[in-house]
């Protein structure tokens, strides 16, 4: 059956909750980030910084220089997790399929829904109204047959756009896609099929499928199909959490183990919280600590244990710290769930050999 | 090009011939029909490189020899729109092809005939004819379980072996096989064997199923081609090995169940709700006169039913794609089903009970 996706993604959506409570903010530069003064990193920023240069995950410092006049703006995390709750319930009320990515991202799986006579198009165009009007911030959305092209038409037409890929545009619209745009295709391996002379969906599909598999890998398989517009991954509601973890950079190094120590307790406070409050996660199965020195060098150090307790955690931070023994510039400490058991499920296949 | 014809006579040819052509086409032409006048005779063809399919269309009276390719959906579409009982004329002019009918007149765009593939002209090495409906029967009772884009490519697509005065269709994606015989007029010195494409399979079953009609096979190394009075379809064949069934058709089963097909057939749909959305795996379970199916799901949620059934051994529990037995049961025609298995680990032989042209076997899942 036709499956019909929406990716929802908000634009620069920290930076535009930030311009929605403050609007003399609106048409200045601005960024959602660290203190320069204190290493911090640009998490989100409008598009008048991007005209800058500015891009998330840079050094807040270095797009300082690149935008002296640029206003940075701290974290509120638990507010935009608020916002995000509010954009979700909205979401909702178009399909229960839905996979959130992060708290600006969404895919939904609209396939069979009855509104607007099933147009998935005009429910992403209703679901950008609602959020304009309700939450007061833009999303982009994209409309297509699968997850992998639903995501590559949000991006098409934003901000505050709306992008549909028609099964009948597929064939159109993927050859001429560079593979850095195929999900999963990172700087590595566009780098090994730029070697190769494969620059498009288009070289992907020029090859014969045996050759390519071989030459690409066992990732090739999902690439080709992925080049021929092909894309099954269900969009899956229920994602199971492998661990959880908190974390904090210091402002200044942390020069020994004493003052790494004396860290955990608020480390783990925090830890605590978060596990009471997702209490489904299952059975936690490891504790762990990670360090990582001012050298930016990290380090995991983990034991199995079944409910972690603050001696616990100290005795890793020990261990960890020993392995560098010089100043810290970053703790966290966390869990691992055991996974959930699953039988093992193998269909018997004919040995035709 | 002049000729004129009745809409009622172009349209079923018409759509049976857009329907072998691909909307999206690499080669312009490809989305276009061939039509050909040729006496009383107006002969339209369509093709995909893959397949190809010529209708033969009667003319009232005769008229001068001409050819032509048009967009084939838009030729539809029109023909479609006029009145029913309309009169349609084709009239060739500056490299447009007039249509007019009563009032209406369109003027489509075309493309020169010699520009239009055809798929090279094969020498039947085996041939033989039979009865429409019983080719699609056949294909009917076999085609679910061809592969589907299937790396291994011989798979995606139907066997048809051809031994002295029978047909065999066979098709497998590996997990599954479906192997049906058909009584046909025949001399061969030894099997032929072609793999028809899923594309091609799919197309035959649905233009030729008039049981009151024969229709004539020619195979060779490369094609096969079916003709009926109106109609010829050509398919091009998979080139490849298709994998030896006779191996996987299992021998060592000594234990023997007979149900009723619709009761089993609504059990296992009914426990199929539970059972794992990806893998569908169910299990069954055999004692002295019943079984019992059983359904479980990440969610921990369960399903079980028990039906009577014909079985007299020990007890045997096995796990399946509960899909692959549906699609059996839907396609056995009698009331009862016969199941023969050997142990948990090895595969299952159905078969309808009152009827052994046709063997199914199932691999089982550890569940």
């Amino acid at each position: 059956m036709q499956r019909k996706i929406i990716h929802i993604d908000c634009d620069c959506f920290y930076a535009a909750v930030e311009m929605r409570d403050d609007p003399t903010l609106r048409h200045r530069p601005i960024a959602v980030g660290g203190d320069p003064g204190r290493r911090g990193v640009i998490s989100t920023c409008n598009y008048e910084a991007r005209q800058y240069g500015v891009r998330s995950a840079m050094a807040s410092a270095y797009a300082r220089r690149l935008c002296p006049q640029l206003i940075i703006l701290p974290h509120r995390i638990s507010y935009y997790r608020e916002v995000s709750l509010q954009i979700m319930r909205i979401l909702q009320q178009y399909t229960d399929r839905i996979e959130p990515l992060s708290l600006d991202e969404a895919f939904l799986d609209v396939t069979g829904q009855t509104h607007f006579q099933g147009s998935a198009t005009r429910m992403a165009e209703a679901i950008r109204k609602q959020v304009r009007s309700q939450v007061g911030i833009t999303v982009s959305a994209g409309v297509a047959p699968n997850k992998f092209l639903a995501k590559i038409a949000s991006e098409w037409n934003k901000p505050d756009g709306l992008f549909v890929i028609r099964p009948d545009d597929v064939e159109r619209f993927v050859p001429a896609l560079p593979v850095e745009k195929l999900h999963g295709v990172g700087k590595v391996t566009a780098e090994r099929l730029h070697r190769l002379g494969i620059h498009t969906c288009a070289d992907i599909r020029a090859m014969d499928h045996f050759r390519f598999v071989e030459k690409v890998g066992s990732f090739g398989e999902y690439l080709y199909r992925l080049a021929h517009g092909q894309d099954e991954r269900p969009v899956e509601a229920r994602d199971e959490r492998k661990s959880l973890s908190v974390e904090h950079t210091y402002e200044r190094d942390l020069p020994d183990l004493d003052s790494c120590l004396r860290q955990i307790p608020a480390l783990q406070d925090r830890l605590q919280q978060r596990l009471q409050r997702s209490q489904k996660d299952g059975v936690i199965k490891k504790a762990f600590v990670k360090i990582k020195f001012a050298d930016f060098t990290s380090t995991t150090m983990e034991c199995c244990v079944g409910e972690p307790s603050l001696p616990v955690y100290q005795s890793l931070c020990d261990e960890a710290f020993q392995r560098k023994g010089m100043s810290v510039r970053l703790l966290g400490v966390g869990v691992r769930f055991a996974e959930r058991i699953h039988a093992p499920v193998t269909q018997y296949a004919f040995d035709f050999a | 090009m002049n000729f004129s014809i009745e809409r009622e006579k172009l349209l079923k040819p018409l759509q049976q011939v857009v329907g072998v052509v691909e909307r999206r086409q690499t080669l312009p032409v490809l989305s276009n029909v061939l039509m050909v006048v040729d006496g009383d005779t107006l002969a339209l063809t369509g093709t995909d490189l893959e397949v190809e399919l010529v209708a033969r269309i009667g003319l009232e009276q005769s008229f001068s020899h001409a050819e032509i390719t048009v967009p084939a959906k838009k030729l539809l579409d029109i023909c479609k729109s006029l009145p029913e009982e309309s009169q349609i004329q084709f009239i060739l002019e500056d490299q447009k092809l007039l249509i007019k009918a009563g009032r209406s007149k369109f003027s489509l765009a075309t493309l020169p005939a010699n520009e239009f593939p055809n798929l090279e002209d094969a020498v039947g090495q085996v041939s033989f004819s039979m009865n429409q409906g019983y080719l699609k029967s056949v294909i009917d009772r076999t085609a679910f379980a061809m592969a589907q884009q299937d790396v291994r490519f011989y798979l995606n697509g139907m066997l048809f072996e051809v031994s002295t005065n029978l047909l065999r269709t066979v098709a497998t994606d590996g997990h599954r096989l479906a192997l049906c015989k058909a009584q046909i007029q025949c001399e061969v010195e030894k099997p032929f064997q072609s793999i028809v494409p899923r594309k091609g399979v799919l197309e035959l079953a649905k233009l030729f199923s008039d049981v009151d009609a024969d229709i004539s096979i020619a195979l060779s190394g490369n094609h096969i081609r079916v003709e009926s009075a109106d109609l010829r379809f050509t398919s091009k064949l998979i080139d490849g090995k298709f994998p030896d069934y006779e191996r996987v058709l299992p021998k060592q089963g000594d234990k023997n169940v007979l149900a009723d097909k619709t009761e089993m057939r609504q059990c296992f749909s009914r426990v199929a709700i539970l059972s794992n959305e990806k893998y569908r795996g169910v299990r069954l379970r055999l004692e002295s006169g019943n079984l019992t199916t059983v359904a479980n799901n990440p969610e921990q949620e369960e399903a079980e039913e028990s039906i009577n059934v014909d079985y007299q051994g020990g007890e045997l529990e096995i796990g399946f794609n509960v899909n692959y037995l549906l699609d059996v049961l839907n396609v056995i025609r009698s009331d009862t089903v016969k199941l023969q298995l050997a142990d948990s680990n090895s595969s299952a032989l159905v078969t309808d009970a009152e009827d052994d042209s046709a063997s199914y076997v199932v691999m089982p899942m550890r569940l």
